[in-house]
């Protein structure tokens, strides 16, 4: 098999034949597929252990071939990221204490969020997992999941444009500073 | 999707995973060997097929048969054995292994006794040795046609 017959397989199709030949193309490309969606979630998730977490979590996929059951690959992977994660009490998961070194201030944002919101809302907007596949993973109820996303959405947005909800403090402001 | 949605796309999208430690994931991917693909038509009966099918080809007669087999003429006679004109210099023959050195030694001293009695012996085709061919015109031009 090719290359580019590889690239018509999807990833649970592409798993499976890797763990029948140990192909290292198939493997490179799986590999491809999620590593920078997963480092991308793992750095703003723990910034000091992202990389051994990570070979960890790739070294148990090649170790033991996941059995998923019907699940989809994307999904295996972040709910086994996460439980390493949770596994990770080296560093708690904190947010960065200084966050213009970010660089950019979106993500500086992101790290001023618990880690509950920051969570659901990597998982939702970077790793495009749905709500109720987030709320498994942090086995809270779907409700409660769209709320620590509404909440942490609304902090973000506070934190970017600040709050909308007292206008009157503008006018203050504006009338000190006269 | 709300503006620091797209923002957010916008600034991860520079963020990838660092080369070190692809390279890291990699080799200990490498480090499981691939797995031979069982084919189901080269199994071991398939092999063995094969096998005798090369011997029979190396051992069957037909793979000899424009091999030089002396001894043995073509049935038809049609077909030229490749053996007819070579001989093995008989021990009478003299110089340089010439068959017909002594017979043309006698034509040449003018004695074409020898000659004309091979040549009737060759039109009766009881001649085991066929003349050359200038010893041949020498006999049609001075040999006598004998009933």
């Amino acid at each position: 098999m090719s290359r580019k017959d590889f690239q018509n397989l999807d990833d649970e199709a592409l798993l499976e034949y890797y763990h029948s030949t140990r192909n290292l193309k198939a493997f490179r490309l799986l590999y491809s597929r999620h590593k920078d969606s997963l480092y991308r979630y793992c750095i703003q998730m723990a910034p000091s252990g992202a990389c051994s977490i990570l070979e960890e979590l790739w070294n148990g996929l090649l170790e033991q071939p996941p059995q998923l059951g019907g699940r989809r690959l994307r999904s295996w992977l972040f709910i086994r990221i996460n439980r390493l994660l949770r596994n990770f009490t080296g560093t708690p998961l904190e947010a960065s204490q200084n966050p213009e070194d970010q660089g950019n201030k979106l993500l500086a944002g992101i790290q001023q969020l618990s880690r509950i919101e920051r969570n659901i809302l990597l998982l939702h907007l970077e790793c495009r997992l749905p709500l109720a596949t987030v709320a498994d993973i942090e086995r809270i109820s779907l409700r409660n999941c769209r709320e620590y996303y509404r909440n942490g959405k609304v902090r973000l947005e506070e934190f970017l444009y600040g709050s909308k909800r007292q206008p009157w403090q503008i006018q203050e402001v504006e009338e000190a500073s006269v | 999707m709300s503006i620091w949605e797209s923002q957010y796309q916008n600034a991860v999208g520079e963020i990838s995973s660092p080369a070190s430690l692809d390279d890291k994931i990699l080799q200990m991917a490498r480090q499981f060997k691939p797995t031979k693909v069982e084919n189901p038509w080269q199994s071991r009966a398939a092999g063995s097929c094969v096998a005798v099918a090369v011997i029979l080809l190396l051992v069957h007669p037909a793979q000899y048969l424009g091999a030089l087999t002396p001894g043995v003429h073509s049935a038809n006679g049609t077909q030229k054995n490749p053996l007819d004109g070579w001989h093995q210099s008989r021990p009478g023959s003299t110089q340089g292994g010439d068959p017909w050195f002594n017979l043309r030694s006698q034509v040449e001293a003018g004695s074409y006794i020898e000659l004309c009695s091979q040549w009737r012996s060759q039109q009766r085709g009881s001649a085991s040795d066929k003349l050359p061919r200038n010893l041949e015109n020498k006999a049609r031009a001075h040999c006598r046609l004998l009933p």
